[in-house]
């Protein structure tokens, strides 16, 4: 039955198929979740590259603001007249930068990517729940990209009031350059970005919640599929809110309401909006924008967790605890919003309640560290590219997690507040854990998205240069910002006591640049081996999950025949009595007789009988 | 070939579809609740609400959003039963009953703006009122195209099981609505 050799079926696809396949809806209007993770990806991957220009531009400035650099006038024109980079341009850099990273590369590049391939393909689906409104999140995605930098092209500049776009900069139209048409073309694009998110987030919780193949039950799904699916939950319960704060905002702009404004001069002219308050922005944005953060590091600590297993070749650690940390990152990511708002005049009683929820939500994140730590602890480990970059969010996870609790402090966030210590920590734990969380995914699934390997060597000096240096990057950070070094600043050379960071900020830039560099290697690897890499086996990392059991041609509805019934977790590696490392999860306990265990069984006693039969019959010839 | 991927035609789930409208439910009363959250902070530090007492035609229109849902529940009853003209019926109740709720909230807003209480105010709360009931209105015109979409199966003739889907996804959407803005209207006649 479900024997058919994957040529007949091919063969069936194309002579008298269903729909003609044209290069339009296969490779452009295409359906199919599988090219619908490609187009994501390779979107994410060319916004990563712009967004990493951005900040090599304004380190440049950072780190010589005294020096000129002719050639920055020949590619940006009046933005960097004179060969300096000006000032409303850097804020503009700056916005524009983190907006692309945390909204599109690290949000709709790595859950899009990942959640579109592997949902369906991890949990033994045919597609999503619906492919079209699939198609449709990623051109709402596209449209969202082109938007956002369409803003470079207009007269007064992209918007320039840092991702967070807190009013009154970006309320008042005239407030500065960025606050300008760039300004709207930024709520635009975020509006057409969120609409692309939720369709996408709706379709991975209904495929996953109903369209699971024979036996997956929810135990039984891999960890990256549980942090897809609660990422995309975490998406639904929060990105409606930014929605209706932008929607306040955009009447604020454009009709003159005062949700947000009050009591505003310029010069000798008084706004007449009476009455708003900014305030109440930064509560709407940080409600979406904590659990923003935990949106992009939950897929990549998803993704580190199978890869870690696959390649220590010994089950996760902790399976359950990682689960439940997840869902306890969920629910508690609802409830700390307030730490980004300690010196906004808040009650200091409130302040206190969100530190302590903040503090707590330490708890589920380290409990994944610890796991991450026992999955290695004495694993056979291989040290392939995927499992390097997993290695590396973890000690990027830690690195940046210390300093949060740092800043989960109320007493200590009123001096860090809005330095480059805060910079510091969230490069470390979002920045650089969830990069590489992706990059990880990217050569781990490279070979079920294109049917071919990267190159390894390429991929070891990918990973090195780029781990040490973000360390050397983003390390040295902390100082400044212990030192009261405030962020968002276009220049420290009217602060005397910043004078001595100068050096710092050149040593940072050049590591910027080095760690810019060591991404050619990837993308030569990655766009030279989806045309020239070797082929690829079926299953190369010798790894359980059920997407290993599809062909390496890629066909709409992924299993030729059947969609194989699943019989056990994920993560049975290494297990006493078998006769390989890994047993697939499509393996039933019929055939692994000399392997399972007693809680196998899961109660059930007819099984638990046939084993102590088979045990006891087996026995004497062990011996 | 007996694998259930015949000729790669991927069957649909009708049910995982389902489920889609049942989450957007969730987003979209999401969405209400940060401005009504928003209304709730600003009326406790600013110490005052929209102040208003709201025009009649808006518990008029409450009234006919309610006799709507009535009727589109009185449809899928009929669809279920096999009376198609009686379904089709109803349906068409439902839409012009939408409709006329539509009308009256644009009569609703005339009156809020010949009192003096406009959309561009210095209390913000006032112009939530318009906010959120604009944003419904828009709900509305979606959930009409639901309708529309059960309204065209239905002379369409396509099978049971489509058009029982489309019916269901138009009910949850349609009674959504109708408690959103039963939910609404009473928000702002309590939080003056
Ligand atoms: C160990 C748990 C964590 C704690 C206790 C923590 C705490 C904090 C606090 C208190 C701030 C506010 C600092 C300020 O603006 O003064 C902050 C900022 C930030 N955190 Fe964390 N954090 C944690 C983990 C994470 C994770 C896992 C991510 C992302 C993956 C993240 C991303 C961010 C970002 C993006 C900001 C800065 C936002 C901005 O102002 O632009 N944090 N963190
Ligand atoms: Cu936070």
């Amino acid at each position: 039955m479900s024997t058919i050799s994957l040529h007949d079926t091919h063969h069936d696809d194309h002579g008298h198929g269903h729909h003609h396949e044209t290069f339009l809806t296969k490779y452009v209007f295409s359906q199919d979740h599988k090219m619908i993770a490609k187009q994501f990806l390779i979107t994410g991957i060319i916004m990563a590259v712009i967004a990493m220009l951005l900040s090599i531009l304004f380190r440049l400035q950072l780190a010589w603001p005294d020096k000129t650099f002719p050639l920055l006038e020949t590619f940006l024109g009046k933005w960097a007249e004179g060969g300096r980079i000006r000032p409303d341009f850097f804020l503009a850099l700056v916005t524009i930068h983190g907006t692309i990273m945390v909204f599109f590369v690290l949000t709709a590049g790595l859950s899009g990517t990942f959640s579109n391939l592997l949902i369906p393909l991890q949990v033994g689906a045919r597609d999503m729940a619906s492919p079209f409104m699939n198609m449709l999140s990623y051109w709402f995605f596209l449209v969202a990209c082109i938007v956002m930098m369409s803003s470079f092209f207009v007269q007064t500049g992209p918007a320039s009031g840092g991702w967070t776009i807190y009013p009154p900069l970006s309320a008042v139209p005239k407030a500065m350059p960025g606050s300008g048409l760039g300004m709207t073309l930024w709520l635009i694009s975020m509006v057409i970005f969120v609409a692309s998110s939720l369709i996408g987030s709706l379709n991975y919780v209904s495929t996953i919640l109903n369209m699971r193949t024979k036996g997956m039950d929810l135990w039984k799904m891999p960890l990256t599929i549980w942090a897809l699916f609660l990422t995309a939950i975490l998406g639904i319960l929060s990105f409606p809110v930014l929605v209706a704060g932008v929607v306040l905002l955009i009447f604020d702009r454009s009709f003159g309401t005062s949700f947000y404004l009050s009591d505003i001069v310029f010069g000798t002219e008084i706004l007449p909006n009476e009455g708003g308050s900014p305030i109440l922005w930064q509560h709407l944005f940080w409600f979406l924008g904590h659990p923003e953060v935990y949106i992009v590091i939950m897929p990549a600590l998803g993704i580190s967790s199978e890869i870690i297993s696959v390649n220590s070749r010994k089950p996760i650690f902790g399976y359950h605890a990682m689960v439940y940390s997840l869902i306890g990152i969920t629910v508690l990511s609802f409830i700390v919003w307030g730490h980004h708002m300690f010196v906004t005049g808040m009650n200091p009683l409130l302040g206190g309640v969100f530190m302590i929820t903040t503090l707590i939500i330490a708890v589920p994140s380290a409990v994944k560290t610890f796991n991450y730590l026992a999955t290695l602890w004495r694993g056979n480990i291989r040290f392939t590219p995927a499992m390097l970059f997993a290695i590396g969010l973890v000690s990027f996870f830690i690195s940046g997690g210390l300093t949060g609790i740092f800043l989960g402090n109320a007493s200590l966030d009123i001096n860090l507040h809005d330095t480059y210590f805060v910079v510091a920590h969230f490069h470390l734990v979002m920045g650089s854990a969830a990069i590489f969380g992706m990059l990880a995914g990217v050569y781990h699934w490279f070979p079920k998205m294109f049917g071919r390997m990267m190159n390894p060597k390429l991929a070891y000096l990918h990973f090195w240069v780029t781990f040490i240096c973000a360390y050397l990057v983003f390390f040295p950070l902390h100082f400044l910002g212990l030192d009261g070094v405030p962020r968002r600043y276009y220049a420290f050379t009217e602060f005397e006591f910043m004078n001595k960071w100068l050096t710092v900020n050149v040593f940072v830039t050049w590591s910027a640049i080095i760690a810019a560099l060591a991404q050619v290697a990837f993308l030569f690897n990655f766009f030279y081996s989806i045309f020239r890499g070797k082929k690829a086996t079926q299953n190369p990392w010798e790894a359980n999950t059920l997407e290993w059991t599809t062909p390496v041609e890629h066909l709409h509805g992924n299993w030729p025949g059947e969609i194989p019934t699943v019989y056990r977790w994920p993560y049975d590696y290494s297990k006493p009595g078998a006769d390989q490392d890994f047993i697939l999860q499509t393996t039933p306990f019929s055939e692994t007789m000399s392997s399972n265990l007693p809680h196998d069984f899961e109660g059930n006693e007819e099984a638990e009988r046939i084993q102590r039969e088979w045990e006891a019959a087996n026995k004497p010839v062990q011996e | 070939m007996v694998g259930t991927l015949q000729q790669g035609n991927i069957p649909v789930n009708f049910k995982a579809k389902k489920f889609l409208v049942w989450l957007f439910v969730v987003s979209s009363t999401i969405m209400f609740g940060g401005w009504t959250s928003y209304y709730l902070v600003f009326m406790a530090s600013k110490g005052k609400g929209h102040g208003l007492v709201l025009p009649e035609v808006f518990s008029y229109s409450t009234v006919v959003l309610l006799v709507s849902s009535v009727c589109l529940f009185l449809a899928a009853r009929a669809l279920k039963g096999g009376d198609t003209s009686k379904h089709r019926m109803l349906l068409w109740g439902t839409f012009i009953l939408g409709i006329v709720f539509a009308v009256m909230q644009f009569q609703g807003w005339t009156s809020l703006y010949q009192t003096g209480a406009v959309l561009v105010n210095n209390n913000a709360a006032i112009s939530m009122i318009y906010i959120v009931s604009g944003f419904h209105l828009l709900h509305i015109v979606a959930g009409l195209a639901f309708v529309l979409s059960s309204l065209i199966g239905s002379y369409k003739n396509v099978s049971q099981e489509v058009a029982e889907y489309r019916q269901d996804i138009t009910s949850i959407f349609w009674h959504f609505i109708d408690i959103l803005w039963i939910y609404l209207y009473v928000f702002l006649l309590l939080n003056s």
